[in-house]
């Protein structure tokens, strides 16, 4: 079953007749999923809440391209989400492109920035890495923040937009960037798989061996900084018309710094599991200041907090828990959400041994 | 004006200095970029502003239980989370510290509430000696003044003394040097020690400079990184050098060109001597065999 | 075999769900026989969590007036939540009040970026938002948006006033400018750049700083540089505090004028070490230790139900920003509808809490067009310099 017998075998993307059901269940599933959410609320969730996991999927998995498959690291990207969801706006504000035109370039614009970020990475490596890609992800929101084209310190209103007459909601969102999402994440699946991907894969593994065996260091390190612009672009963009309104403040190292954790959390070198981090990210973010409405443990905390804390820094148990999970996560499964995936699968499979 | 600009631009950067100092040593023998240094010197600050406001402990004291709490953090810190974590990489590495981070900021926010206070330092913070007309206040003076010492008295510490050789030797090669006979897990903890002292003393420098606020680090720590890269990330003096050109670089940046894009510039120039230096300033580029 | 079985088990599934499909509706979303719901996000953590207070002195208001008995019969059921300050959360948990909890309006809401995120999802789903955004920024008024009530006075007006009091009460001609680098600092610019133009007057030095800056020695030196009588600062506290001290080293002493933002003169003076003193600024509310009669009573349900709290001006502030919703809903009667809600606001004109005097009309939903400005006095206290000046026409 894990033994492939040919080349060919190895790169399809539906291996078996069993995953290719799954496959069609899960995308039946994701058709009916605002329907579900709406009537259900399941876990607390919206549309909206939906929408932006998806999106911050398509960054983690940008991300994880660059970090988990070419072992780069990248603590800049939101800028490359910044300039995506700014040039999608200003393209269909100024100049009344249509989405699925200005989508795409801001993608491309978003990736000859990766590009350029991606030349002087060339010869970086750790930290020096780290803070060269942290000055490029600043220096992106101050300019952004400084240039009155794009909307200078108020931000930008994402424009209306109208499928065929309507004015988009949530829900028509949803569809639209789902099927975006879907389209990327096989491309990405796919990507891994070829030439390219293993050259990244090789880079990441030991870049000089790679390149004594021919790999490009230079055009494949640069590509995987681009393509991986290129999807945080499209995020970005995404992002823009989800949230309705952008102003360059929001686009700060602490994003850079959750896309990151997103992806170690889900599991570095996995496209399944930067979904998984993402959604569980995303989530606990949102939600986890519901932990003073938990009944038992929040009213314990609240006089707890009364009697020895500040008053009103009560929410700040939700941050306190969100990096306890992290580290949690990251200490007992160094292979993040995707290694959880692979243990359970493994035991199941090996049972009763 | 010029004079001034760099004399200020000193100031600060004495702090970053410090903050690069904390990183670099932690760097130098664990490989990890502690991102938790700014929310550590942070919490220890507040443990000192504590102290001094609300039990009236004299500043000496104080000072010193601030250094005995900060030991206590780098080694809990060390110990519970670092070395739990198995055969990590090195993002995840820098995860676990962004994890650190958040629980200090949080806990900070939770237990002292996001008002600012302003600290009390013995040093008044407005008073100014006056050098031939070139006015340096009181506290930067002082901070200058505590920075070089500290970072000469480690120097000298890692340079001459046994256990300071002994990091450096688990830096290099852990393995051998537990071969040799160093105790790694005792070095290791007493590394994390030192790096969190460092950082409680740029932490109250510069909640004195400044005001006192959970998120009184967040830009510093990020300066301070950029001057340990500036200057090399495995070297103690770079460190020093590094601080002093970026806050030097800033200050005249934003004193002759644009007070608005100061920050950034100071990134883009360290890009830019990465790009010419990839190790940094002082640093000797290994080229590392396959 | 198995394909046709994993198929109907699909269709078994969709089938069930598509039958047992719940859906409780309400009259009005919002209001029940027994309560109101009003919901309010804010930065309890994260880098603003200073305006958090506001929140939470809604909250205090609300508790105090339930005690009371409510409004016709009806109870405030309060709900607050923390966005950090990040628009993609308010925006979550806008969606979160409306579509599960189901709230009548919200009051409050500090920001202007999450607000603005929120904005229009609110006025789609005809949320009444009062006192909305805590910033007085023209994003509320413009364009002219039923639903919502902005209460905090424009900045743009604000500065104006404030320049023009220098010029006209002190005969200050020479203004420096320090701001911080966002639509809050840009429109306090704007609103000292539009005064100077009309007396012909230039602003002698504008000064700006990003928000996380730590060091102003820069800034301050080309302040004294200038050679400006008066420096307006539109900033945030910490830098108000690092602006001083600055100035104090290199022995600059202007005469200091800031806005609203920063009225909170004891937090003010404990972090500047006194240097605080002589500063001008405009408040929007009456004093800390008024007398007023409904300060009074405010106080002593602040000493009942959270004794803790610091009585500071953003704490109360949140009152300051709930009283008017309240008026409405008493003013709407039992009948409340956002409709009816909507009309009984714009018959508010002049009415006054412990803020400034506040005016709805139909055409016009800016209602906090005054201010006062005080002088921050050597011990803390503000001595008030002027009566309620109409500074928004």
């Amino acid at each position: 079953m894990d033994i492939k017998r040919s080349y060919y075998e190895d790169i399809e993307l539906f291996k078996s007749n069993t995953i290719l059901v799954w496959s069609i269940l899960l995308f039946i599933f994701l058709g009916i999923l605002p329907w579900l959410v709406k009537t259900y609320h399941f876990l607390g969730m919206s549309i909206y809440i939906v929408n932006l996991i998806t999106i911050n999927a398509l960054v983690a998995i940008g991300l994880n391209i660059l970090v988990g498959y070419t072992g780069q690291i990248s603590m800049g990207h939101a800028g490359f989400f910044a300039i995506g969801a700014f040039t999608t706006v200003i393209f269909i504000l100024n100049w009344g492109f249509p989405l699925w035109i200005a989508l795409p370039l801001a993608g491309f614009i978003s990736s000859a920035f990766g590009f350029i970020l991606g030349l002087p990475a060339l010869r970086l490596k750790g930290p020096y890495l780290a803070i060269a890609t942290l000055g490029f992800g600043m220096t992106i929101t101050t300019i952004i923040k400084h240039m009155e084209f794009f909307g200078g310190r108020m931000g930008l209103q994402a424009p209306k937009l109208y499928l065929f007459g309507t004015p988009m909601k949530d829900i028509h969102y949803y569809y639209v960037i789902m099927i975006i999402a879907v389209a990327m994440v096989i491309g990405a699946l796919k990507l891994i798989k070829t030439r390219v991907g293993r050259a990244f894969i090789a880079i990441r593994d030991s870049d000089i061996a790679a390149e004594a065996m021919g790999v490009n260091l230079t055009y494949y390190k640069t590509l995987s900084f681009a393509v991986s612009a290129f999807y945080t672009g499209i995020a970005g963009g995404l992002y823009a018309f989800t949230l309705g309104f952008i102003n360059p403040e929001s686009f700060h190292l602490i994003m850079s710094i959750t896309f990151l954790a997103m992806v170690v959390v889900g599991g570095l070198g996995s496209v399944m599991g930067s979904i998984a981090g993402a959604a569980l990210m995303t989530y606990l973010d949102i939600k986890l200041q519901a932990i003073q409405d938990i009944p038992g443990i929040g009213p314990a905390l609240v006089t707890f907090s009364q009697n020895y804390m500040s008053i009103g820094g009560i929410s700040n148990i939700a941050v306190i828990v969100y990096g306890l999970i992290m580290i949690l996560i990251v200490l007992f499964e160094p292979l993040g959400i995707f290694g959880f995936w692979i243990r359970t699968k493994r035991y199941w499979k090996t049972w009763p041994f | 004006m010029l004079g001034q600009l760099i004399v200020s631009g000193l100031a600060v950067g004495a702090c970053y200095s410090l903050l690069a100092l904390a990183m670099v040593i932690i760097y130098k023998t664990s490989d990890v970029l502690n991102f938790a240094q700014g929310e550590m010197a942070m919490v220890s600050t507040f443990v000192a502003f504590t102290l001094l406001e609300s039990y009236h402990v004299p500043f000496q004291w104080t000072a010193f239980l601030t250094f005995l709490f900060a030991i206590l953090l780098g080694m809990f810190f060390e110990l519970v989370f670092l070395r739990q974590a198995k055969d990590p990489t090195v993002i995840g590495l820098i995860i676990i510290t962004l994890g650190f981070e958040m629980i200090l900021m949080g806990f900070a926010g939770w237990k002292w509430g996001p008002d600012q206070r302003s600290f009390p330092f013995p040093v008044s913070n407005i008073e100014t000696y006056n050098f031939y007309g070139l006015i340096v206040s009181k506290i930067n003076f002082w901070t200058i003044l505590i920075s070089l010492v500290l970072m000469f008295i480690l120097f000298l510490f890692f340079r001459y003394t046994k256990l300071g050789i002994a990091m450096r030797a688990t830096q290099q090669n852990q393995l051998a040097a537990r071969v040799m006979g160093i105790r790694t897990k005792w070095i290791l903890s007493f590394t994390w020690a030192i790096s969190s002292i460092v950082g409680a003393v740029a932490g109250m420098l510069i909640a004195a400079l400044g005001v006192l606020d959970p998120n009184m680090m967040m830009d510093p720590l990020l300066k301070g990184f950029a001057s340990g890269v500036l200057g090399g990330m495995t070297s103690l003096p770079g460190t020093a050098v590094g601080g002093a050109m970026l806050g030097i670089i800033e200050n005249l940046f934003g004193g002759y060109v644009s007070l608005a894009f100061k920050s950034v510039v100071a990134f883009v120039i360290i890009v830019l001597m990465l790009c010419i230096k990839p190790s940094g300033l002082l640093a000797k580029h290994y080229v590392r065999k396959v | 075999m198995l394909k046709r079985n994993l198929v109907l088990i699909g269709l078994l599934t969709v089938t069930v769900f598509l039958i047992a499909a719940p859906a409780p509706a309400q009259q009005v979303r919002g209001v029940t026989d027994t309560e109101i719901l009003i919901g309010q996000t804010g930065p309890q953590t994260g880098p603003a969590a200073a305006w958090g207070a506001v929140a939470r002195g809604s909250g205090l208001f609300f508790k105090g007036l339930n005690d009371e008995g409510g409004i016709h019969g009806r109870k405030i059921k309060y709900f607050l939540r923390d966005d950090g300050y990040q628009p993609a959360k308010t925006k979550a948990i806008a969606n979160e009040l409306v579509d599960q909890i189901g709230i009548f309006g919200v009051v409050g809401c500090v920001g202007s970026g999450p607000g603005m995120a929120v904005r229009d999802y609110y006025t789609e789903n005809k949320v009444l938002m009062v006192g909305f955004g805590v910033s007085g920024v023209t994003n509320w008024i413009q364009p002219f948006n039923r639903y919502i009530f902005p209460i905090y006075p424009l900045y743009v007006d604000e500065a104006y006033a404030l320049t023009r009091y220098f010029f006209e009460q002190m005969k200050i001609t020479k203004v420096a400018m320090f701001y911080q680098n966002d639509d809050y600092g840009k429109q306090g610019l704007e609103g000292v750049e539009r005064y100077e133009k009309e007396k012909n007057l230039k602003v002698v030095a504008s000064v700006s700083a990003e928000v996380t800056d730590r060091d102003l020695s820069s800034h301050a030196l080309k302040l004294k540089n200038s050679g400006a009588e008066a420096v307006i600062m539109w900033a945030m506290p910490t830098h108000g505090a690092l602006l001083l001290r600055e100035c104090a080293k290199i022995g600059y002493k202007p005469q200091w004028g800031t806005s609203s933002t920063l009225s909170d003169a004891t937090l003010m003076m404990q972090i500047t070490q006194g240097l605080w003193a002589g500063m001008i600024h405009s408040n929007f509310g009456d004093l800390p230790d008024s007398n007023h009669p409904l300060m009074v009573k405010y106080r002593a349900w602040h000493q009942k139900y959270e004794p803790n709290e610091r009585w500071g001006t953003f704490y109360y502030a949140g009152i300051i920003f709930a009283e008017p919703l309240v008026e409405g809903l008493r003013r709407a009667g039992r009948n409340l509808t956002p409709d009816t809600f909507i009309k009984a606001m714009e018959t508010l004109g002049g009415w006054q809490g412990i803020g400034m005097p506040i005016t709805f009309t139909p055409t016009d939903h800016q209602g906090g067009k005054h201010v006062f400005f005080g002088q921050v006095q050597p011990d803390g206290s503000i001595k008030r310099l002027t009566d309620w000046i109409k500074i928004t026409k």
